[in-house]
């Protein structure tokens, strides 16, 4: 009975506890789950941006016309496609330079800013420099006519529907791509020298030392990188939609948060772009999830 | 006597000079106001707005006055945005097509005559061309005052045409047929990438471009009442199968992702011979080249028709009117209303320094308007014009239909898949519209 009893000390603690979480559920109950049960609540009305007449419910009507809309899958495969062009470039990208500058002595710092440099420049400005790289008189056609020595070739970076889903990767990658490898970066830096020491005595070689010990130990870092790449991915806007404003065709970049935006703004239909919503943040939920449980382990694992 | 007159006219011409005084807006007491006034870039007009706003705040110290300018292609979001979120600006302006949205979901006052030093409705549609606030009309009122009135027309680098071997005063384009065809003549590429266009449609205008080319052939946008969209295949597909032989996917002659054809066009650099654009233009090639705004190499000539047109239609016509928040307070209502009834006096001035028409009466008859460089190309398209369609789904049907003609024109879609999908979507925008 005397285990059932709290002790004071502790209830003053938790007590305080509270007082000190209570900023942030006041900060997350007002920006977010105010806002979520909200898109929940406007996924069943008939609410249009501009009007000032109460909504009317409309059942499952929005959740139908959403889901029945070849727009919306046509949403769902642009991100698709994106998240997963994004993924495989971002995160190889970025475990190499990290394995590569960690393995330096000198310069890391230089290195790790030169690459984090693109990362600190806001969406809109990024896709402004490379609207203009990416004209048809531009530096990517250049470039690309020299190297494969085909002079005079359009490539069509914003015009052809394959190509402009290939120049929305490219810009994430090269603005997203040194803020991972401070990620990886990290990763590396806490494998305890002790264990890379021991290996060395062992005879390991370089190529041992990366396959049998940092990679395997950089697992945990790799689980987290992975989902918060799917994540961030998801939520790519400004790139797709600054090339369509200069002309881009819509269809192969339209993913789910420009549809959200173009139906609640253009079409002013809060309650099919709620649906939308909601639907992304059921994908971003379980990559959340997937992320903590990724960065539990990697506790554990530490 | 030669002394005194010369005196007279002296006097006179001081008095001329001399900015009429502002009007006080009346109750205002000691209340202080703060009015906000969105509208979208241009910097000329931004120069005489500011100059009539300062005007104002001096005579009403207790009233201030912020002039916030967006980019044209963002105005109509970041209005919405700011509306549903009830931080509406005091006073706006969006052109007509996304107007609507505003007026009908009664976010829009209904003009104060008596602000205006009007007796009703009846006085203010006096001052204007028969028709212009049409737009803007519910039950007997009026909810908008018009800043400018634009139709399109041809400009025209006569020198580029010459260096092509092309005689501007007797082979200017007259249809979409010579457009493609003296553009061939005059484009120049690097390979597959054009260094000098012949011609470049104006992307951000389909509305008051496209459409036309569709009626012209017989075709509708939305049928007169107002149920039935995209009407007329055969005119759709001919239109659509024109802007894809322009693009890429086609003769290669120009494209949405070169620079905007009317920005290059004044600059005058052998980049650009033959673009649309309004009568304003002038006002910007005068202010960003007046070496080629003086010279006599360029022209403007009517907006082209097919070669088997049906009927003549020119290009539609967009309208912008300020509008004033209905949700502000009374009194700053009213002194809105009082702030654009003064700045829209200037009509002449808007004209002289930003070659914007408010198509009042009086200053279509003025000799300033006469004197404008090809005003009477504009002016004689206009009487063939229609205005950009105006229903309840208007942005979102201006929407689709820019996706349509971008998917055809760069995206390789086929016109008839690309036209069957619009035909669909339209349908949905205008059955959902309430």
């Amino acid at each position: 009975m005397m285990g059932d009893r709290r002790n004071p000390l502790e209830e003053k603690r938790n007590r305080w506890g509270w007082f000190f979480v209570a900023p942030g559920i006041v900060f997350f109950s007002a920006f977010s789950l105010y806002p979520i049960l909200y898109a929940i609540w406007t996924s069943f009305h008939n609410k249009k941006l501009l009007s000032l007449k109460p909504p009317k419910f409309i059942g499952l009507q929005n959740w139908i016309s959403v889901l029945s809309s070849q727009d919306f899958w046509n949403s769902v495969r642009a991100s698709a496609v994106f998240c997963i062009g994004v993924f495989i470039p971002v995160f190889l990208g970025s475990l190499l330079f990290a394995l590569l500058i960690s393995s330096r002595k000198k310069g890391k710092r230089f290195y790790q800013m030169a690459l984090y440099s693109p990362a600190i420049l806001s969406s809109v400005v990024t896709a402004s420099v490379w609207l203009l790289i990416f004209d048809p008189r531009g530096l990517a056609n250049q470039f690309l006519n020299t190297l494969l020595g085909t002079a005079g070739v359009d490539h069509k970076w914003l015009a052809d529907p394959v190509m402009v889903q290939l120049s929305t990767i490219l810009v994430y990658v090269w603005k997203q791509v040194g803020y991972y490898t401070i990620l990886f970066g990290t990763g590396i830096g806490k494998i305890p020298s002790s264990v890379v020491e021991a290996s060395m005595i062992d005879g390991a070689n370089s190529w041992q030392r990366l396959t049998r010990i940092t990679l395997p130990l950089l697992r945990p870092t790799m689980a987290l990188v992975s989902v918060m790449i799917f994540i961030s991915s998801l939520k790519t806007f400004s790139t797709q939609y600054l090339f369509n404003q200069h002309g881009a065709p819509l269809a192969p970049i339209n993913v789910l948060t420009l549809n959200i935006y173009r139906t609640a703004l253009s079409d002013q239909n809060l309650g099919k772009a709620s649906v939308m919503s909601l639907f992304l943040f059921f994908i971003l939920l379980v990559l959340s999830w997937l992320q903590v449980k990724a960065g539990g382990q990697g506790e554990e694992l530490e | 006597m030669k002394k005194a007159i010369a005196l007279c006219v002296l006097a006179i011409a001081i008095l001329a000079s001399v900015p009429a005084q502002a009007p006080v807006v009346p109750g205002l007491g000691s209340k202080k106001i703060t009015i906000n006034l969105w509208t979208h870039e241009d910097p000329n007009r931004s120069v005489i707005e500011k100059k009539y706003i300062a005007e104002f705040m001096a005579a009403n110290p207790n009233i201030t006055v912020n002039y916030n300018t967006y980019p044209s292609n963002r105005i109509f979001e970041a209005l919405t945005t700011a509306f549903a979120g009830k931080q509406g600006p005091e006073i706006f302006n969006v052109s007509i097509g996304n107007a609507v949205s505003f007026i009908d979901n009664g976010r829009v006052a209904p003009v104060d005559y008596k602000a205006l030093g009007l007796k009703g409705p009846a006085d203010l549609e006096a001052m204007y061309l028969p028709g212009m606030l049409k737009a803007v009309e519910r039950d007997g009122d009026f909810y908008g005052l018009p800043l400018e009135i634009t139709n399109m027309c041809l400009y025209v680098n006569r020198k580029m045409l010459k260096e092509a071997g092309i005689d501007p005063d007797k082979d200017y384009p007259k249809t979409w047929e010579d457009l493609i065809s003296l553009s061939e003549k005059i484009v120049k590429r690097e390979g597959q990438i054009i260094t000098r266009r012949g011609f470049d449609f104006r992307y951000d205008a389909y509305t008051n471009l496209f459409i036309p080319m569709v009626e012209q052939l017989g075709g509708e946008y939305v049928s007169k009442d107002g149920k039935k969209a995209i009407i007329g295949d055969e005119a759709w597909l001919k239109a659509l199968q024109w802007m894809k032989e322009l693009g890429p996917a086609g003769k290669n002659l120009g494209s949405p992702t070169y620079t905007a054809a009317r920005t290059a066009f004044d600059k005058n650099d052998n980049t650009v011979a033959m673009s649309f654009s309004g009568l304003y233009q002038e006002a910007r090639m005068k202010a960003s080249n007046p070496d080629f705004y003086n010279s006599k190499d360029w022209m403007v000539v009517p907006f082209p028709q097919w070669k088997d047109s049906k009927k003549k239609v020119t290009a539609n016509y967009s309208a912008h009117y300020y509008m004033v928040n209905a949700q502000s307070d009374k009194l700053a209502q009213q002194a809105s209303w009082v702030l654009v009834g003064w700045m829209l006096s200037h009509g002449e001035e808007y004209l002289d320094k930003v070659a914007i028409i408010q198509p009042t009466k009086k200053l279509i008859e003025s000799p300033i308007y006469k004197s404008m460089p090809y005003s009477d190309v504009f002016a004689k398209d206009f009487e063939n014009a229609n205005i950009v369609y105006v229903g309840k789904a208007s942005a979102r049907l201006s929407t689709l239909l820019s996706e349509t003609i971008q998917n055809v024109m760069v995206g390789g879609v086929d016109p008839k898949v690309a036209l069957e999908k619009l035909r669909k979507s339209a349908q949905e925008a205008l059955d959902s519209a309430d």
